[in-house]
């Protein structure tokens, strides 16, 4: 276990060295970031004083050296736009995705297991055909035509729901975070139900799938003749063992929308950290998107270290190496 | 503006008897205001975007204030004269009260424009080479040399504490701005809401709404979509599409006006045009130009792409501006017309036309793709194969950047918020490489001496006639040279709920000092 640990912690440097330097290269082709900060009208000195003051005047590999000696001390650099710590703007917007996503996650898990559980457990019934063709329509519907749709019937034609926005906050465990108010709960309905549906829908086929799989396993029948009731058998033996791929990919699901919420935040106007990407993107940003890649880098490598012990929990016979 | 009314509903229901405490709350009036995005940083010499240059004219205050149609008065400094024709003296106004209690003094303009000379806005004070202060309530500015639009200059320029700058530093000066303006920032939660409230000790009286919230919604659907259920009593940017939408809705009232925005097709006047493959530029040759000018149907792309919501230019800046000649229209000198067109390609010995390549944006204009699609169309009338080469607007700058050795037709924006056709003249149209400061974004590589001439006369004179007067000479060269085609200004589209008195302002800064709400 502790050579699992250090094995990954390994890992998760070479990623994150790997991503800064990807970055660094890529962004040498998006553009150049004083024209985003400089008037239109601006002469070649004023342009040639802006590149001095943000840094740019330097050439590459020495501004990808000052960069890395920077983060050994725990300094994640100045944004060019915002002229504020990089680390900063990104983790003051990083509680309100996560709430987002922690909802989504919630509404998509305790929908999708039990209509996947059904689903495969009688695969012939029409309730079963109902439930998988909406699954495919959820798989398939974009996200922002749904978010659209639900602000239109539930915001502007019945009013029952707020259009957009993070609402009230208040402190929780030391977060500021709308699940703390009921205002807050109010706004956040809407948003995490657009950003659950892809994932519902593809958890629950997951579900259905492992458990026709393991239904026709002959411990399953072995458990019903021995008198356990179906839905413990259903429960207890085969969700259990259908639960692994679903695993795989609900880890994968969450990275994913903590990291790329981004079309769920900017049709809501809620205030996380996604559109901050695609902003800083647009306005060549650099040392955001570094940032914010790396942080996304570590997210996918902690999921998954949590998911390689789950499997064990799951499953006793597999062991993290 | 609704949550505020229930509340006001309550409370009348609630209280007789402690009507008197309650009765300067039951006044409050607050305002929720939908931008398009969100300020990146409340230091006004650290960025120039819109959202910020919004919230910057909320809490700071220039010497001189521009107003809605770009008319010139007092701000900060109740008067100014000119001692000679390189040196204003401002007097200030007297007991002006920053937010923290401190009282406005000559220093505080004197630090404001020696810290932006090194700032990334250094471009703002381009125009001034010393700043003194000669007592606690005059300034001394003087330009480099006679320069009589100093006061629009100087309406740019917001004015800064001192004291409070260097105490709090760069970054959090950035996040917690404190000047002397009509309302003070009471809490900015990233990317969700600006909140500011009145200034109770602001020099002019205080303001008529207590609260201003913006909130910055990039989607414009879901901006619309605010609008209609009443979570936002204002909106910018209304989507075109939405326009009808918003009209159809009892209690909404759609508002436009033409912006500054001027946008212009650049064409490179180079003998040999990076993009062209030929021996000798044709663009160098006035025929040719004359004829991509009638080639382009202005008004088709104002119907078609633009939903009517443009305004076709007739200048190279409008009507409001210093340099702006009366009568004279670029669509009436050359209207389109395609025959006539095919003429001028024939005299000038191109009637089969030729191949170059259009840079322009797809994300800084309003349907900026579009348009250049459209005019591929119109060119190959005239039998010019235009390539397009779009990008975003990240890319673009650097692309068509001056000395360009890359473009041979550019599309872009420009617009003159100081309302003097001089800055704009200088730096487009002024031969490069003559004068320092001067054509550095000439991007055709146009020259003409007579231009030049004019314009440093323009800038050699102290007198606001005189300069007038030269500038307009100079339009009309330009407008018979053709060094650029302008196309149209972009309009600003709004929306308001009833009760809510707004005025849409010609520099696109949505001031609530200005506004006001019903009861």
């Amino acid at each position: 276990m502790f050579a699992f640990t250090v094995r990954r912690l390994f890992q998760m440097i070479v990623v994150l060295w790997a991503v800064s330097v990807i970055v660094f290269l890529m962004m040498s082709l998006v553009g150049d970031p004083v024209f985003m900060v400089v008037p239109i009208d601006a002469t070649q000195a004023e342009i040639a004083q802006a590149r001095e003051i943000l840094g740019l005047d330097r050439p590459m590999i020495v501004q990808y050296g000052i960069f890395v000696s920077g983060l050994l001390q725990g300094d994640f650099g100045l944004s060019y736009v915002f002229r504020q710590p990089a680390l900063d703007l990104i983790v003051e917007r990083l509680p309100a995705t996560v709430e987002m996503v922690v909802v989504a996650i919630a509404i998509a898990t305790v929908v999708a297991i039990p209509l996947g559980v059904y689903a495969g457990a009688n695969p012939g019934k029409p309730l079963s055909r109902l439930i998988m063709s909406g699954s495919l329509l959820g798989v398939s519907l974009p996200g922002f035509w749904i978010g659209m749709m639900l602000i239109w019937v539930l915001a502007v034609e019945y009013r029952i729901f707020p259009s957009s926005g993070r609402g009230d906050t208040a402190v929780l465990f030391g977060v500021q975070t709308s699940l703390a108010t009921a205002n807050g709960w109010h706004h956040i309905i809407l948003p995490a139900l657009t950003l659950s549906v892809g994932t519902l829908a593809i958890l629950l086929r997951m579900t259905r799938a492992g458990m026709m799989e393991v239904t026709r396993q002959d411990y399953m029948k072995f458990a019903r003749a021995k008198g356990v009731s179906r839905h413990g058998v259903l429960y207890g033996h085969g969700l259990r063992n259908a639960l692994i791929p679903v695993v795989t990919i609900f880890g994968l699901q969450v990275g994913d929308m903590i990291a790329f919420a981004t079309i769920t935040e900017t049709i809501f106007a809620w205030p996380g950290m996604g559109k901050l990407l695609i902003d800083s993107i647009y306005r060549a940003d650099r040392p955001v998107i570094v940032v914010y890649l790396m942080l996304v880098a570590v997210i996918f490598v902690v999921i998954n270290f949590i998911i390689d012990i789950l499997y064990t929990l799951i499953d006793p016979r597999i062991t993290v190496k | 503006m609704t949550l505020h009314l229930t509340m006001r509903r309550l409370l009348t229901t609630a209280t007789f008897a402690i009507a008197l405490p309650f009765a300067t709350l039951a006044q409050a009036k607050d305002i929720t205001i939908g931008l398009t995005s969100d300020a990146t940083i409340l230091d006004p010499q650290a960025g120039e975007e819109l959202s910020s240059n919004i919230m910057f004219y909320h809490i700071f205050d220039p010497l001189v204030r521009r107003g809605a149609d770009l008319q010139f008065g007092p701000g900060l400094a109740e008067s100014w004269s000119q001692k000679d024709e390189k040196t204003w003296v401002f007097k200030l106004r007297a007991g002006v009260k920053f937010h923290n209690g401190e009282t406005l003094k000559a220093s505080d303009v004197v630090f404001t424009i020696d810290r932006l000379k090194t700032s990334v806005m250094s471009n703002l004070s381009a125009n001034i080479a010393t700043v003194t202060a000669v007592d606690d309530l005059t300034v001394e500015i003087s330009t480099p040399g006679p320069y009589a639009a100093l006061p629009n200059d100087l309406a740019a320029i917001l004015i800064l504490n001192e004291a409070y700058v260097k105490s709090v530093g760069d970054v959090e000066f950035g996040l917690k701005p404190m000047g002397t303006g009509p309302y003070k920032l009471a809490e900015w939660v990233k990317e969700d809401h600006i909140t500011l409230e009145a200034f109770a000790d602001y020099f002019a009286g205080p303001a008529k709404i207590d609260t201003v919230v913006f909130r910055p919604i990039t989607n414009p659907a879901t901006r619309t979509a605010a609008l209609l259920t009443g979570e936002l009593d204002v909106v910018q940017d209304l989507a075109v599409r939405d326009v009808e939408r918003a009209k159809a809705e009892p209690g909404i009232e759609v508002l436009t006006r033409p912006s500054l925005l001027n946008i212009l097709l650049a064409m490179d006047v180079r003998e040999k045009s990076p993009t062209v493959d030929l021996e000798k530029n044709p663009m160098t040759d006035l025929r040719v130009r004359e004829a991509m000018a009638r080639a382009i149907d202005v008004d088709t792309i104002n119907k078609v792409i633009m939903n009517g919501l443009a305004t076709p230019s007739a200048q190279f800046v409008p009507d409001s501006h210093v340099g702006h000649v009366d009568g004279a229209d670029f669509r009436a000198m050359y209207p389109f017309d395609i025959a006539r067109a095919k003429e001028l390609m024939a005299e000038a010995g191109f009637a089969d036309g030729f191949t170059m390549t259009l840079d322009a944006t797809n994300n800084r204009y309003v349907n900026d793709a579009q348009i250049a699609q459209a005019l591929t169309s119109m060119l190959s009338q005239i039998g010019i194969n235009l390539q397009l080469n779009m990008m975003p607007k990240s890319n673009f700058w650097g692309h068509i950047r001056v000395p360009s050795e890359n473009s041979s037709f550019i599309m872009s924006g420009w617009d003159v918020p100081s309302g003097d056709a001089g800055s704009m003249y200088n730096a487009l149209f002024y031969s490069r490489d003559k004068k320092p400061g001067y054509g550095e974004v000439n991007r055709t590589s146009y020259s003409n001496a007579e231009v030049d001439a004019l314009l440093d006369k323009a800038d050699s004179t102290a007198k606001m006639e005189e300069r007038d007067g030269y500038l307009q000479e100079a339009s009309k060269l330009l407008l018979a040279d053709i060094p650029m085609i302008p196309v149209h200004y972009e309009q600003d589209i709004y929306a308001v709920h009833e009760g809510v008195v707004f005025e849409p302002r010609t520099d696109k800064f949505i001031w609530a000092y200005e506004m006001d709400v019903a009861e």
